[in-house]
């Protein structure tokens, strides 16, 4: 149902998930997050291009993972939001509060040059 | 194209986080069949899996042991979802998702299913636990396909 790799690119780590992300498999997110955000990295991505679906519990994990990234004071972002995620996401009007890139090109360029998230 | 008549499809599964997929895989399925656009089968498949979700967070507090139905219902003007379980009786007068400024973890499946559906209600009458009725309208359908 899902599938989650882990690579590095230079200072950052980048989390792809392939699949569907839910009650069940948000827990793989969560551990992959804590353990990126919680490494020497300065960024955290999360490849979202093969995610098909993405519910509450998916959206509560995105958001665990930004309040750490805040705390741990790592750069966070998400890229390659499918049609299904980004409409979730905005209509939870969360669409604003990540940082959200079209490309893992754009999001490996750019991530640098933004700060850790400060909450709200 | 349409059912000529109700169709009627009963699953019940426990109440096992990995199970979730196939419920909405049977959602997709009917959504599908009952014409509705890619972004509404999406959309109902979301609005069933926050219920389900919520049955077995906070009805069942996480116990994989305990039961729950989904019918499926194909009328010619709408499609009912209707979640069961037998857990504890909710008031819904205490559920309520959390202010969209609030940014923090949980607290959206209820907005989800208000947002995805044309009306969610529970059956006071059922006993035997609760009872969830999902409805959308084939009528109010997009045309993105």
């Amino acid at each position: 149902m899902l599938k989650i790799r882990l690579r590095k690119l230079n200072d950052v780590a980048i989390i792809d998930c392939s699949g569907e992300v839910d009650l069940y498999s948000s827990t793989q997110v969560r551990e992959a997050l804590v353990k990126e955000l919680n490494s020497d990295v300065a960024s955290v991505l999360i490849n979202m291009a093969d995610i098909s679906y993405i519910d509450s519990s998916g959206i509560a994990t995105l958001l665990e993972g930004l309040q750490l990234s805040k705390k741990t004071q790592k750069r966070f972002g998400l890229y390659g939001l499918q049609k299904n995620a980004r409409s979730v996401l905005h209509l939870a009007r969360l669409d604003t509060v990540f940082t959200i890139w079209e490309t893992e090109k754009e999001a490996v360029e750019k991530v640098p040059s933004t700060q850790p998230w400060a909450g709200l | 194209m349409p059912m000529p008549h109700p169709t009627i499809l009963r699953m019940v599964i426990n109440t096992q986080p990995r199970l979730l997929h196939i419920l909405r895989g049977v959602v997709r399925y009917y959504a599908r069949e009952g014409g509705f656009s890619d972004s509404e089968v999406n959309a109902l498949a979301v609005a069933v899996d926050e219920a389900t979700t919520n049955v077995i967070r906070h009805t069942y507090h996480g116990n994989p042991s305990g039961t729950m139905a989904l019918d499926v219902i194909d009328y010619a003007d709408r499609l009912e979802f209707v979640i069961e379980d037998s857990g504890p009786k909710v008031r819904p007068e205490s559920i309520r998702h959390r202010p969209l400024d609030e940014v923090r973890p949980g607290g959206l499946g209820t907005y989800f299913i208000k947002c995805f559906t044309d009306g969610s209600s529970y059956d006071e009458a059922f006993t035997e636990g609760n009872r969830l009725r999902l409805v959308k309208f084939k009528g109010s359908r997009e045309s993105d396909k």
